[in-house]
């Protein structure tokens, strides 16, 4: 039971990790019709850049990630500036269109910081927290704050503020919104940008628990997009269990299946889409394939 | 054609000769070029040309040669008898990653069939049997009598031939009858699925066929490198390995040949800088689906239309219909019989307790204001919905709830009230994919006995020929539907519709966007098409039009049957004005896409 319930909490915060890589796939997916495969090199340079900054200029952690996030939001902004003629076209071309940047940039980043990683200490010092037996990392903690505190600020973003209510009107119906005068190229890239800005905290975080390397984006980005898919594609709040539920499944299958949990976890992964290939919450944009 | 023989039998000696010209290392360099070809032929017909995203192809080319190492090194099995094991499970796997494509598509399908893909390779790096992270070394070398197969530059002609094969019988494929069906899906399912298209045989079939090349790839790969290890295997080589399909232009298998072996070059040449030259490719794939969409095989095309644009445009005229002949009169009896359908989409009741019978022979309108229930009273009848309750007959035959293959292959047919015509096939191909009746199960007579299926399919083109004949639109056959004008699109759709020899043809809003004389002549059509025999009910909202040519018109509103009998009958019932002729005034606002 101790072990269960450890497991569990360790794979919460990454699940909170991958709750945020999702929440990016999500709100980039419902805005514009547009599945970006680039989304986890986006989250690895961002991871690169904060612990750059963090290591190399010493500069607080805080602030490392602020200029990640300034820089992965540039990076959302040329994709999205690229892919534009493809919008609410072509499918399968944007897919492809955003794996092709996926390889650039993971081959740029190769280029800057080389083929090996680079582990990342934690900017929280200080013992495990003891509860009842369990023991709880503070750095954990630090994460799920943060990314509590990241989804509650894009929920208040999307239904309190003028330009996030825009944004869910260019979800629903992009003609409609040009037609009552909302600028949708612009909206687009907006959420390009928070996409990537979320990609940057997702990476900036995970670059104490795991190790920052070139190839982390590619399974990040496939985990995270599975937490999406799982928990509905589009749904800020299927992108939260989801992610939640992915990252314990991982722990789990981690634990029972050392070296296999990949495996084990994406025939899990395949046999539950199946089964129910809307996910938790269901598609809010429904396609009619 | 006869440059065309020429050109391949010049490519064919080029190819045979090819060796002499290289050294040692040229030559590893080609055989692994050619695994790269034979590897992108089959993702081309997986995702080109069936439309299936396919990013497990690198677990299918994994499988092919991790089990032939796995026999020949651990059970001392003979290299051609594992291989013809490796082949068989690389289908086996091929099946069973296809399996989720049943349920969804597009973005879906790509990041489960990549999943599947990580798990494999994260099962070869942790698993005592592969050989774990370092591989499987030892593998003997392939025995061929007479022939030393240790040398490369002899095992390069194993690889020429067995490639020469397999881009052969792809293209076959892609240009015979079950290729056609592939593109037919790939272009748009749900019309696929109404002109009897098995939509779900053949996504598994083309996963079959993409997992067949790539375990072949695999075999050729442990026979040439005689070593396995899981980094071959991995995602990048996957996207690399997308790039060549995407660059080289998907929807020709000559085009994916050509972008795998021009990206292997470029490879091959910026060897020392690998990760610039994943920079340069990366970027490539992003301008080409910007910039062409069809890649390095659709430049020729792109360049050929940008030309004539600036000549004079040959059209040719659309002929006037020649009408069917008499059928013998219809026997009695009910063709179409619906009982208590009702149809909720979560609290929208779209239709309800409708209750309808259409005798053998007739023409029945209905009509009805919009939102009222008519489309979807088709999309029930057709299969594309499954009704809430209710049931559906047809000619005796209960087929509620059966799928839209299944009712087009019991004789029904349907038109779309938004034209649904295969935009990347001719007009002909159009009507040969209705024509087709061919199950996808008997496909494998492509495997055995080709020359039936070449038979077969010039048998079908002469009837598509007369069909095209019949409908005045043999001046258009060549050409690709999207550029025709509208009116001409939506007698293609009748002929495409006809094509499948209904006994029951729907026909939603088939004059809609039409002029009168097309109007006049639709009319001339739908009067022909049941004096064949065939029963046909109409949607439409130009009541001129209903009153002159329907027998019996069925009137909607809000999702029920208001009103029903003879045009006159109904035209001057009140409620029918209240509810529908009152509502014609006001102006139709042009609907979103309803189906």
């Amino acid at each position: 039971m101790q072990v269960t319930i450890q497991t569990f909490i360790g794979g919460l915060s990454l699940g909170a990790i991958y709750a945020l890589v999702a929440m990016g796939f999500s709100l980039v997916y419902r805005t514009m019709g547009l599945v970006n495969f680039a989304h986890g090199n986006v989250v690895m340079i961002g991871a690169y850049f904060a612990s750059t900054f963090y290591l190399s200029a010493e500069l607080p952690f805080a602030l490392a990630m602020v200029i990640a996030l300034v820089v992965t939001g540039l990076i959302g902004i040329v994709i999205e500036r690229v892919l534009r003629p493809l919008e609410n076209k072509d499918f399968d071309l944007m897919l492809i269109g955003t794996i092709g940047f996926g390889i650039v940039l993971e081959a740029l980043a190769i280029i800057i910081w080389g083929a090996t990683g680079r582990a990342v200490p934690s900017p929280v010092p200080g013992a495990p927290l003891d509860v009842f037996g369990i023991r709880i990392r503070t750095y954990d903690l630090v994460v799920l704050a943060i990314a509590a505190a990241a989804t509650a600020v894009l929920v208040l973003f999307l239904q309190r503020t003028k330009r996030g209510a825009a944004m869910q009107a260019v979800a629903m119906d992009h003609q409609a919104a040009t037609a009552v005068g909302i600028h949708v190229g612009r909206s687009n890239a907006i959420a390009f940008m928070i996409g990537a800005g979320l990609a940057a905290l997702a990476g900036g975080l995970v670059g104490p628990l795991l190790y920052v390397s070139p190839a982390m984006g590619g399974t990040l980005g496939i985990k995270g997009f599975a937490a999406a898919i799982l928990g509905g594609f589009g749904s800020i709040p299927g992108a939260i269990l989801g992610g939640l539920a992915i990252g314990v499944l991982d722990s789990y299958a981690a634990g029972h299946f050392q070296g296999y949990s990949e495996l084990v976890l994406f025939l899990v992964f395949t046999v539950i889409i199946m089964v129910r290939p809307t996910g938790i919450f269901g598609e809010r944009t429904v396609n009619r394939a | 054609m006869r440059y065309r023989v020429g050109g391949i039998a010049l490519l064919g000696i080029a190819a045979w000769l090819l060796p002499y010209q290289l050294d040692s290392y040229a030559i590893h360099v080609v055989n692994v070029m050619l695994l790269y070809a034979l590897l992108a032929v089959g993702l081309g017909l997986a995702m080109g040309i069936a439309g299936q995203i396919n990013l497990a192809q690198v677990a299918f080319f994994g499988v092919g040669a991790y089990v032939t190492a796995i026999l020949t090194t651990k059970s001392g099995w003979g290299f051609w008898t594992a291989a013809v094991v490796a082949v068989l499970a690389a289908a086996a796997v091929g099946l069973l990653v296809g399996l989720p494509a049943l349920r969804m598509q597009s973005h879906y399908l790509g990041i489960v069939t990549l999943g599947l893909a990580l798990a494999f390779t994260n099962w070869v790096t942790n698993s005592q049997l592969a050989g774990g992270a370092e591989g499987i070394t030892g593998i003997p070398r392939p025995e061929l009598p007479g022939v030393d197969l240790s040398s490369e530059y002899l095992f390069y002609y194993v690889e020429l031939v067995v490639f020469a094969v397999a881009l052969a019988f792809g293209i076959f494929v892609v240009r015979t009858p079950l290729g056609r069906r592939m593109r037919a899906m790939r272009d748009d399912a749900l019309a696929a699925g109404a002109v009897g298209v098995e939509v779900p045989m053949l996504r598994m079939t083309a996963f079959l066929l993409a997992s067949v090349y790539g375990g072949l790839a695999g075999v050729l790969y442990a026979g040439l490198i005689r070593y396995v290890a899981p980094e071959t295997f991995s995602i990048a080589n996957m996207f690399l390995l997308l790039a060549m399909v995407i660059i080289g232009g998907r929807q020709s298998l000559v085009g994916c040949v050509v972008g795998a072996i021009s990206l292997a070059l470029v490879r091959e040449l910026l060897v020392d800088y690998p990760t610039y030259a994943q920079v340069a490719y990366g970027t490539v794939v992003v301008l080409t689906v910007v910039f062409a969409p069809t890649g390095l095989a659709g430049l020729p095309t792109r360049v050929a239309a940008r030309l004539r644009r600036r000549g004079a445009a040959t059209a040719g005229s659309l002929r006037p219909f020649q009408p069917y002949e008499e059928g013998p009169a219809p026997e009695g009896g009910d063709l179409l019989a619906v009982t208590a359908l009702s149809k909720h989409f979560r609290g929208v009741k779209a239709l309800q307790d409708v209750t309808l019978t259409v005798p053998t022979g007739q023409i029945r309108g209905i009509v009805g204001p919009n939102g009222s229930g008519k489309t979807t009273l088709f999309n029930v009848v057709s299969g594309f919905y499954k009704p809430t309750a209710g049931r559906v007959v047809i000619a005796g035959r209960d087929l509620t709830n059966a799928r839209p293959y299944r009712l087009a292959q019991a004789g029904i047919a349907r038109t779309f009230q938004n034209l649904r015509l295969f935009a990347a096939l001719t007009v002909r191909e159009n009507v040969l994919v209705a024509l087709d009746r061919t199950r996808t199960l008997s496909s494998w007579r492509y495997a055995l006995w080709q020359v039936g299926v070449w038979r077969h399919d010039r048998a079908l083109r002469q009837q598509a020929d007369a069909i095209l004949e019949r409908f005045g639109l043999t001046d258009f056959a060549d050409n690709l539907p999207g550029a025709l004008p509208y009116g001409i699109q939506r007698r293609v759709e009748v002929a495409r519709a006809m094509a499948a020899a209904p006994r029951l043809l729907l026909l939603d809003e088939p004059a809609a966007g039409l002029n009168g004389e097309e109007v006049r002549q639709l009319a001339e059509i739908v009067r022909s098409i049941r004096g064949a025999g065939v029963t046909v009910v109409v949607i439409e909202h130009n009541m001129g039009l209903v009153m002159s040519l329907c027998d019996r018109v069925t009137v909607f509103a809000n999702g029920r049957i208001i009103a029903d009998g003879t045009p006159a009958e109904v035209a001057v019932q009140p409620d029918v004005v209240e509810a529908y002729l009152g509502d014609s005034t006001v102006i139709e606002v042009p609907k979103e896409v309803t189906i």
